[in-house]
């Protein structure tokens, strides 16, 4: 059988070769130069971890990793293999303990991965043991460079990554500061689903307000987003990052109408039963109703109604990529914002009224590329081939940005 | 008098319980969607809930509705706004057994559930499983849910979860 003929021709990023999405070789590629290059990947948020010795178990591209709270408060993340046989050491999803040990050999570490204790290191009555130039202190469990930014923690496995804030940039930085802005979390649970999809389709959905009028019937049908609403398109210097703001105008503003009663799908008759599912009460600052921000290459942080959450998205293969939704909200919540937060939450995740069809879209989207990649290219033209800020939903402008990003540090 | 007491300390019988599951799976399993929400009584609490949240306390379900009508607008999102491929989706239940009656006289039952999907083109593959702990009320011949509460085991669901259950 002839070689895939791997060609990305076209200049800019308003075309992106269907290959992208489903090669073998170039996905490894992107796991060295992008999950484990000078970027900044989504670990938890600290209040997952309350406590000295509490600790929580995720993966960072491909790879396990223990995220841990040290006696002192310091937060740590390491790989969660054992340095003697490579033994996966914490299985739990979390726990609380003093140190980690292996369960094969019993070897011990500290909560930040320094290895403190291996079982007849000096051998049984003189016989056997380790070798006497065997030194625990270069066998610790691998540590990565760690930043806690306003309640969430942000790994990176190359310590040239510069700090988190200049890694966003000044312009998302006001965007995640919206919602994180110092005030302490509370989780609220997790969802955990596997899209049969490439990663990057998941940041490209949140980048993209074009469809969200349009897929998402459900939005337009009870008034949560019209395409002709106030938009607000911002992207970092790069063009890796991205945040979608919107203003959803008063319900019934007369002339928005028209434009949603054109939308395929759209029935004025339809009326909620319970409005209490998209009830909001205002408490963030800002006229905006939705805030969506992707973080390259490994996050997703929205709010819309009362609902927050993150999207981590752990990679697997070129063809799917596990989404972990952590809600969250604010330590000080009253009870009914309690009770409104997991009720809004009926809108996202695998059952979500507006999440599901993205997952649904992403499967279909990957099965368009599967056959015959090297022919075809996903068209991103709307709006223009620039990268730029816009005010608008008729434009991909911020994928473009992603794809522009995508191709300088891919070498492609 | 004595018939009242009598509800208050026995429990229906496994066949009773039975009929009422077997019609509320039927509905479901043959797209039966509108009638979903007429097992339910008004002030219900429908709960789809990953076993790791509700061990940890978590109150985040996957599907959550705390009253008839979140039930009608589920159905409504389903069938009007929501975009997916097509599927079928049949329950499996199994250890079906009233386990006893909680303060208000309300009969608590608990069952495991297994739902199994099939997507055009795809095999039959299981895609929830799990276990229900529901409060029922008598109603006539039979009874309504006050409480569904499907705790699954599923620690990753495979892409979408369309279908309640």
């Amino acid at each position: 059988m002839d070689a895939m003929v791997k060609r990305w021709d076209s200049e800019g990023s308003t075309a992106v070769p269907y290959w992208v999405y489903t090669d073998e070789e170039n996905y490894r590629t992107e796991m060295n130069r992008i999950w484990y290059g000078p970027h900044w990947l989504y670990a938890g948020l600290d209040a997952e971890i309350p406590e000295p010795g509490s600790w929580k178990t995720t993966t960072l591209g491909e790879r396990p990793v223990i995220v841990a709270r040290s006696q002192d408060g310091t937060i740590s993340v390491v790989e969660n293999r054992c340095s003697h046989r490579g033994v996966k050491i914490c299985l739990a999803r979390s726990g609380k303990d003093e140190s980690f040990t292996c369960p094969y050999h019993q070897w011990s570490y500290a909560l930040d991965g320094a290895l403190q204790g291996i079982p007849f290191r000096r051998g049984i009555k003189g016989k056997g043991g380790m070798p006497k130039d065997f030194d625990p202190k270069e066998h610790g469990l691998p540590r990565l460079k760690v930043e806690v930014v306003n309640g969430v923690i942000w790994a990176s496995f190359d310590k040239e990554t510069p700090s988190f804030r200049e890694y966003i940039g000044e312009k998302m930085w006001v965007y995640y500061t919206r919602i994180f802005s110092g005030r302490k979390l509370r989780i609220i649970g997790y969802n955990r689903q596997l899209v049969p999809s490439n990663w990057k389709l998941m940041m490209e959905n949140i980048k993209d307000p074009y469809h969200a009028a349009l897929l998402h019937v459900f939005f337009a049908t009870f008034g949560l987003f019209r395409p002709d609403q106030k938009n607000a398109l911002e992207m970092d210097e790069t063009g890796r990052h991205a945040c979608l703001m919107s203003i959803m105008p008063a319900a019934g503003a007369g002339e928005n109408q028209d434009i949603a009663a054109s939308l395929p799908g759209f029935d004025a008759s339809l009326q909620l039963a319970d409005r209490r599912l998209i009830e909001t009460v205002k408490e963030l600052t800002g006229d905006e109703t939705v805030g969506g921000s992707t973080i390259f290459p490994s996050v997703i942080l929205l709010q819309q109604v009362n609902s927050m959450q993150t999207r981590q998205i752990v990679p697997k293969g070129p063809g799917s990529f596990e989404l972990m939704w952590t809600h969250f909200g604010f330590e000080d919540d009253d009870e009914s914002m309690r009770a409104r937060r997991i009720r809004h939450a009926n809108l996202f995740g695998p059952a979500g009224f507006v999440s599901a069809d993205d997952s649904e879209v992403m499967q279909m989207a990957q099965e368009g590329y599967a056959h015959a990649p090297e022919e075809r290219s996903s068209i991103m033209a709307m709006g223009g081939a620039g990268v730029q800020s816009e005010d608008h939903m008729a434009t991909e402008s911020a994928i473009r940005g992603m794809y522009r990003y995508y191709r300088e540090v891919m070498g492609l | 008098m004595n018939i009242a007491i009598d509800r208050q300390t026995s429990l229906p019988s496994r066949a009773r319980l039975a009929d009422f599951y077997d019609r509320y799976f039927e509905a479901l399993d043959d797209l039966r969607l509108e009638e979903w929400p007429e097992f339910f009584v008004d002030d219900c609490l429908f709960e789809v809930i990953p076993r790791e949240n509700w061990q940890a306390g978590y109150k985040l379900c996957t599907i959550q509705a705390d009253s008839k009508g979140m039930l009608v607008d589920r159905v409504q999102g389903i069938l009007k706004t929501q975009v997916y491929a097509p599927r079928a989706f049949r329950r499996f239940y199994s250890g079906l057994r009233a386990t006893g009656r909680n303060n208000n006289g309300f009969i608590e039952t608990r069952q495991n559930v297994i739902v199994a999907q099939t997507l055009i083109d795809g095999p039959s593959m299981i895609h929830l499983c799990g276990v229900a702990y529901d409060l029922l009320e008598e109603a006539g011949d039979g009874f309504l849910f006050r409480e569904r509460i499907f705790v699954i085991d599923s620690e990753m669901i495979p892409n979408s979860f369309i279908f309640p259950a």
